[in-house]
Parts: structure tokens; C-alpha cells; sequence
């Protein structure tokens, strides 16, 4: 299954694809890493309602797009309750995607997809015990990662965070070693130190109390 | 933010448009140039939460529109502005680009904060 995706990755400007199916999860996905399989299992989810809350109003239904400012999303139902998603460059070509949408669709219908099941998606564990106030200032330390890293800031501190979470308390008396991690992520002195003067102040107000 | 009805009207007017609504993002109709507006009511309220949790889940900063594609070619948006949602129906045989570009033209002046979000 995972070819039929691939072919979807030599489109320009696609990021990579993803087949959920609504019962037995993610079957396959060639998208980066950092886009983690529980949340893209959570995407996949709310994109098959999407889909039935179209088909209640278009019998006609193709495709969904949902464009972001960073990327846009297209999705197409497979086989009830079975979609596939990929996410894109905003400069994509629509023409070429829905033609390779209709290929793929093709393709599964002919194969026998039926059966396999990729290995179970281990759901996400519950953050670890936070205060509001904490959370409010990893929001706003993930906020302002993107002034320095641009779109994928989101993803790269939502990942560097989880890390953090895994390695001890999640308290401010390691908020040091959270921003080291994420300086090793912008892996640029200039950027480093832009990060930490933007989000100095943060920092200060979360000390004041 | 223009009168509810007057920019209905206006975006109604645009080229490509075969029809469109403007509901508020409580699910209060404001205008409507089309028939059957309150079947779409739903759908875009749905479809703003929906799309707004994606957002929310994967790290986007804000969502531009929502369509739902057809193969009929009639193409439905859903354009969030502020704490409205404006729903368009494309014309089958309009440049979709050309009608985007007039539709974020006319958003841009309307909007109230220059911001626009989901949900």
C-alpha cells in the first residue's frame, strides 16, 4: 500500500500522504517523522466526519481541500471509512493532484487492501501533570518558535516538548533544558539568540508570578 | 464589518459566484443569496470546527478556506472571516482562481481586525 502513496510523493510541492481508515487506524503513512502517528490518526478521524458531514449535503462529493496558511490539505474517501489525506505545499498543482487522486482511488479499488492492517498506533500518553500557567507559557514559547523557524516551528516544538515532558517534571525549574533542546533544533547562534530574546520576557512574567 | 446583507449581495455579484451565505459563527443566518441556505448552516459550522481541531492538532497558524470539491464542478467554500463564516457557491465554469482572488480582495477589506480564524 505504501507505493500507492509514494507516487503521490513526487508530485511538486507534496509533503506526503496518509491512508487512515476509521476503525482499524492508520494503515500507512510516507509523511516526515515529525508528523507523529497518533496525531495523524486524530487528523484522519476528523477528516472522515468532515467527509459524512459533506456527503449529507453533496452526493457528489470528491475530494476536501482545507487550506492553511502554511499547507494545505486534501482528502479523499477511499472506500467508507477509509480515506487518504496528504498534505501540501500551498503552491501545489489541484489539476495534477486530483488526477493522481483519481489514479490512486483506481488502484485501491483494484487491490486487495482489505486485509492489511499496519501495526496497532500506540495512542499518545497523556501529558504529564502541568499547571495552566505553564502550558500557557509552552504555548507562548511555541508561538514564538515560528518567528524564527517559520511553519514547521508547531511541529518541531510540539516534538522537542514532548522529549522534555518524557525526560522529567515539567516545571519551570527545567525550562533551561527545554530551550536547549529547541536550540539544538534551530541549530543557528543568530536564531538562538533571537529565540531567547523574544521570549525573554515570557520567561520574566512566568518568574513574577 | 459591512452590513450583513449589503456584502452578500456584493460577493454575489462577483464573477464565479453562483450563491452564498453569511452566518454567524453561532449558526445564525445573516444573508443569503441562495436556495436552501439552512442545509448549509450545519455543514459549515461542522466543517469550521473540524477544520479548526486540524489546525489545532497539526500546528497551523489559521485556516484560509474549506471546499468541498464536486463533480459537478459547483465547488463549496467556506471563507472564515472574523466570527462569521461566509459560505460561496462556485460557478461550474468560472476561473477558480480569479474568484478566490476576488473573494479574499473583498475579505480583506471587510475584516474587521485583518485577522481571520476558525471556530
Amino acid at each position: 500500500m505504501i507505493q500507492l502513496i509514494d507516487e503521490l510523493k513526487v508530485i511538486p510541492g507534496v509533503i506526503g500522504a496518509c491512508i487512515v481508515n476509521f476503525q482499524e487506524g492508520l494503515k500507512v503513512t510516507n509523511l516526515p517523522a515529525i508528523f507523529k502517528p497518533e496525531r495523524l490518526l486524530v487528523v484522519g478521524h476528523h477528516l472522515l466526519k468532515l467527509f459524512s458531514a459533506g456527503r449529507e449535503s453533496f452526493s457528489d462529493l470528491t475530494d476536501i481541500t482545507l487550506n492553511y496558511d502554511e499547507s494545505v490539505v486534501v482528502a479523499r474517501e477511499l472506500e467508507k471509512g477509509t480515506l487518504v489525506f496528504v498534505i501540501c505545499d500551498p503552491t501545489f498543482n489541484h489539476n495534477l493532484m486530483a488526477m493522481s487522486l483519481n489514479l490512486l482511488q483506481e488502484e485501491y479499488k483494484l487491490g486487495d487492501f482489505s486485509t492489511e492492517v499496519a501495526p496497532a498506533v500506540v495512542p499518545a500518553q497523556p501529558q504529564a501533570d502541568m499547571s495552566g500557567k505553564m502550558q500557557d507559557l509552552l504555548e507562548e514559547m511555541k508561538g514564538t518558535l515560528s518567528k524564527v523557524l517559520g511553519p514547521m516551528a508547531g511541529f518541531i516544538f510540539d516534538e522537542v516538548a514532548e522529549e522534555w515532558i518524557e525526560q522529567g517534571v515539567s516545571d519551570f525549574s527545567r525550562i533551561e533544558v527545554l530551550i536547549d533542546l529547541l536550540n539544538q533544533e534551530i541549530s543557528d547562534q543568530d536564531k538562538i539568540d533571537s529565540y531567547r530574546q523574544l521570549i525573554s520576557p515570557a520567561l520574566k512574567t512566568f518568574q513574577k508570578g | 464589518m459591512a452590513d450583513a446583507r449589503v456584502f452578500v449581495e456584493r460577493v454575489k455579484q462577483m464573477e464565479g459566484v453562483a450563491g452564498c451565505l453569511l452566518i454567524k459563527d453561532d449558526g445564525v443566518l445573516l444573508g443569503r443569496a441562495l436556495d436552501d441556505a439552512e442545509t448549509y448552516t450545519s455543514l459549515m459550522l461542522t466543517a469550521a470546527g473540524l477544520a479548526g481541531n486540524i489546525m489545532d492538532k497539526v500546528g497551523f497558524s489559521y485556516c484560509r478556506y474549506v471546499s468541498f470539491n464536486r463533480t459537478n464542478n459547483q465547488t463549496f467554500y467556506i471563507f472564515p472571516i472574523d466570527q462569521y463564516l461566509l459560505g460561496i457557491v462556485q460557478k461550474a465554469d468560472c476561473s477558480v482562481a480569479d474568484m478566490l482572488e476576488r473573494v479574499y480582495q473583498l475579505i480583506g477589506r471587510v475584516s474587521t481586525d485583518g485577522r481571520r480564524t476558525v471556530s
